[in-house]
């Protein structure tokens, strides 16, 4: 008879590295929190891994992937008294943005415009060299590659990238179209989004634990990005007319 | 396979498999190995050689001497505790010396005299003068050059150890040979002060080294390249200096079919000094250019340089390197990239959004830059992420902006009305609106003919929320 503490009765207990298919993985080391509690607890190490690929598949640009990484990114703004500048803890580089990128627009999402580093390649193979060298630099806090189809041959480019990603503490977000989703991938967390009313839904396509078959509803509103902020200060009551009082100038 | 004065003094490993020999005549070489390359010695680019091999090594002591028989002294004393002892030193050494393109023997010893004994003989590294004792009474008379001309009569004495010569009366010994043979022994144990004459680095750089074919391969080039890197670190070095510019030029074909040299200049955004850096942003910028012609001849000049400023370490390192890693990084990158793909925003106070957002190359100083925008900014009303090159025109449907599904308008228009001081006024309402799919747009609604006019004002997609 064994006792009930035995490693063979609890399985998981033997190494960190070791979970049963029902679990969350917990070997990794602790996640960057998301900054969502629902969604924290559906990733294992509890949030974003830092240090290895995380994949986000898109139907199309701009549904809401910003505004759903804005915790992990917005800081405070500096104050005036502060020396500008930008430390690593700051820093996140934008590489193939799909558009040009809004300075002001990032302004409002939390990030002030001098913590950006914007990078443009003029292809696949430039593009995944410069985001290996981003990662062995390892002087960024983000790292967000937007990577389109790739061509067949090209797939050990991300395997090159997820090793890259491992050797420091960058988070390293790839965000691809829907249509990558059926193509393999060495990303340990794959998220598929999809825009939702004021909010997301966020399907997992892989991630290390058990399989989630329906999707869940990230809530993104309110949002500085979206929402019109109207300063309190500034704003003037409009002086009540009761009706039928006419200014007698004008009724003149 | 070298010559010198129809003799044999050098030659490789597979010649010496046939039984090639020093001291062999040419024809008996020919005999023997047909197919070998025969050269000339030539003095001058053996010294040339030297001089480069000292110049590359004044990073790791600024005291270099040459000394006879292909020999360069180091005095490293003082740099063990900063290149972490003597194993890791040598290692150093060992990978610039391959670098350079030049094999060597390594040896140390605490005298410099028996250093350079020690290094003819192989690879010897003593660190205390009485394991350095024991090993020069093992070795042979021939190794002390004042020895040279008493050689046989030392044999017939039978005395073929430096061991055994000093056992020999030390005033008979002077009578016979001279002071200089004991002088040069005293030196070699440490029993007589040593005096050099330093290797001075020259004022300028300028490096030059000559290929020994047409090469193409840029890869090859950036192998070449780094024998010169090797010496500017020195040089760089020596002089406690940084560089800001380098020159790296190629030469091509002369004669009949000149081509004109091809200049390579590299801008550092931050003096650097580093070897390795330098080499790896010389790597990229050959693999970035075409060669109009194969090079023959490869050239390196430092051109602005800056008084060298270490960065102080801190006693607890920030992760994730300092801010000198980030800025290497980003010059790695232009090197690949280019100057204008790596860039950093520099908003301005503007109230349209495209000039309103504005990147320029990271390359710029921080002081051309105009101020970054004011805590203000995030009072005016939402903007989008991300801005398309060219506002897309919408169609209408049902009196609704249509973009792929009909658009809903979620805020109050924001009217933009501006541009008039300088020739080009805009008016546009700017609206915040959602498709079918939930997705956030930036729309707005400007007329042609200015807003009295009875046209249909025209509907335009600017931007995407992210």
């Amino acid at each position: 008879m064994l006792p009930p503490s035995s490693p063979v009765h609890r399985p998981e207990n033997i190494h960190p590295s070791l979970w049963l298919a029902s679990q969350l993985a917990r070997g990794g080391g602790h996640g960057v929190s998301s900054g969502f509690e629902a969604l924290d607890a559906e990733l294992p190490g509890r949030g974003w891994p830092a240090g290895a690929l995380i994949e986000l598949l898109l139907p199309q640009d701009g549904i809401g992937e910003l505004r759903l990484l804005r915790p992990l990114l917005a800081r405070p703004p500096a104050s005036a008294q502060r020396v500008a500048r930008v430390t690593r803890a700051e820093r996140i580089a934008l590489l193939q943005a799909p558009h040009q990128v809004n300075a002001p627009g990032w302004v409002h999402l939390g990030v002030q415009a001098a913590r950006l580093l914007h990078l443009q390649a003029d292809n696949a193979v430039d593009a995944c060299w410069a985001a290996e060298q981003v990662l062995r630099a390892d002087s960024c806090h983000a790292l967000l590659m937007w990577q389109p189809r790739l061509r067949t041959g090209e797939h050990d480019l991300l395997r090159r990238l997820h090793v890259a990603a491992q050797a420091g503490q960058t988070l390293f977000f790839m965000l691809r179209p829907w249509s990558c989703a059926r193509e393999p991938s060495p990303a340990p967390l794959r998220l598929t989004l999809q825009a939702a009313r004021d909010g997301l839904e966020i399907g997992f396509l892989k991630r290390r634990g058990p399989l989630r078959e329906q999707s869940l509803f990230l809530p993104l509103t309110p949002s500085p990005n979206l929402q019109r902020h109207v300063p309190t200060v500034d704003r003037r009551t409009p002086a009540t007319a009761a009706a039928g009082s006419i200014p007698s100038e004008l009724a003149g | 396979m070298v010559f010198e004065r129809e003799r044999v003094t050098a030659l490789s490993a597979p010649a010496r498999a046939l039984g090639v020999q020093e001291g062999m005549r040419r024809g008996g070489v020919q005999l023997l190995a047909p197919q070998a390359l025969l050269q000339e010695r030539d003095p001058l680019r053996e010294q040339g050689l030297l001089e480069q091999t000292a110049l590359a090594l004044l990073q790791y002591t600024p005291q270099v001497t040459l000394a006879p028989d292909a020999c360069v002294l180091l005095d490293v004393s003082a740099s063990l505790r900063l290149f972490g002892g003597m194993r890791a030193l040598c290692r150093k050494i060992g990978v610039t010396i391959a670098r350079l393109g030049v094999s060597a023997t390594l040896s140390s010893a605490v005298t410099a005299t028996g250093a350079w004994m020690l290094a003819r003989y192989g690879n010897v590294r003593t660190l205390r003068s009485r394991s350095l004792q024991r090993r020069l009474d093992r070795l042979p008379v021939v190794l002390l050059s004042a020895a040279q001309a008493h050689l046989e009569w030392l044999h017939g004495l039978g005395c073929r150890q430096l061991g055994q010569l000093r056992r020999l009366p030390r005033p008979g010994l002077q009578r016979r040979c001279g002071r200089a043979l004991l002088d040069m022994l005293d030196r070699a144990y440490g029993d007589l002060p040593e005096l050099h004459e330093w290797v001075v680095a020259p004022p300028v750089f300028k490096a030059r080294v000559e290929l020994p074919d047409r090469i193409e391969h840029t890869d090859i080039l950036a192998a070449y390249a780094q024998g010169l890197l090797a010496q500017l670190a020195g040089w760089l070095a020596a002089r406690q200096l940084s560089i800001k510019q380098l020159h790296l030029w190629l030469e091509h074909e002369r004669g009949r079919q000149a081509v004109a040299p091809t200049a390579l200049r590299i801008a550092l955004s931050v003096p650097a000094w580093q070897e390795d850096h330098l080499h790896t942003l010389v790597k990229e910028k050959l693999a970035r250019s075409s060669l109009p012609a194969p090079a023959i001849a490869l050239g390196l000049a430092a051109e602005e340089l800056e008084t060298m400023q270490p960065a102080s370490e801190l006693l607890f390192p920030e992760p994730g390197g300092s801010p000198e890693d980030h800025q290497r990084l980003l010059e790695l990158l232009v090197a690949r990239l280019g100057a204008d793909k790596v860039r950093q925003a520099a908003p301005r106070a503007d109230h349209r959004p495209e000039i309103a957002n504005r990147w320029c190359s990271f390359m710029q100083s921080a002081t051309e830059l105009p101020a970054p925008l004011s805590t203000d900014a995030t009072r005016l009303p939402p903007r989008p992420l991300w801005l398309l090159e060219e506002p897309l025109p919408l169609r209408m449907q049902q009196h609704k902006p249509f973009y792929r599904t009909p658009l809903e308008f979620t805020s109050p228009p924001e009217r933009i009305e501006a541009g008039w001081w300088e020739g080009r006024p805009l008016t546009r309402d700017y609206f915040t609106a959602r498709d079918a799919r939930h997705a956030y747009y930036w729309i707005f609604r400007q007329w042609r003919g200015g807003e009295a006019s009875d046209e249909e004002p025209q509907w335009f997609l600017h931007g995407l929320f992210g």
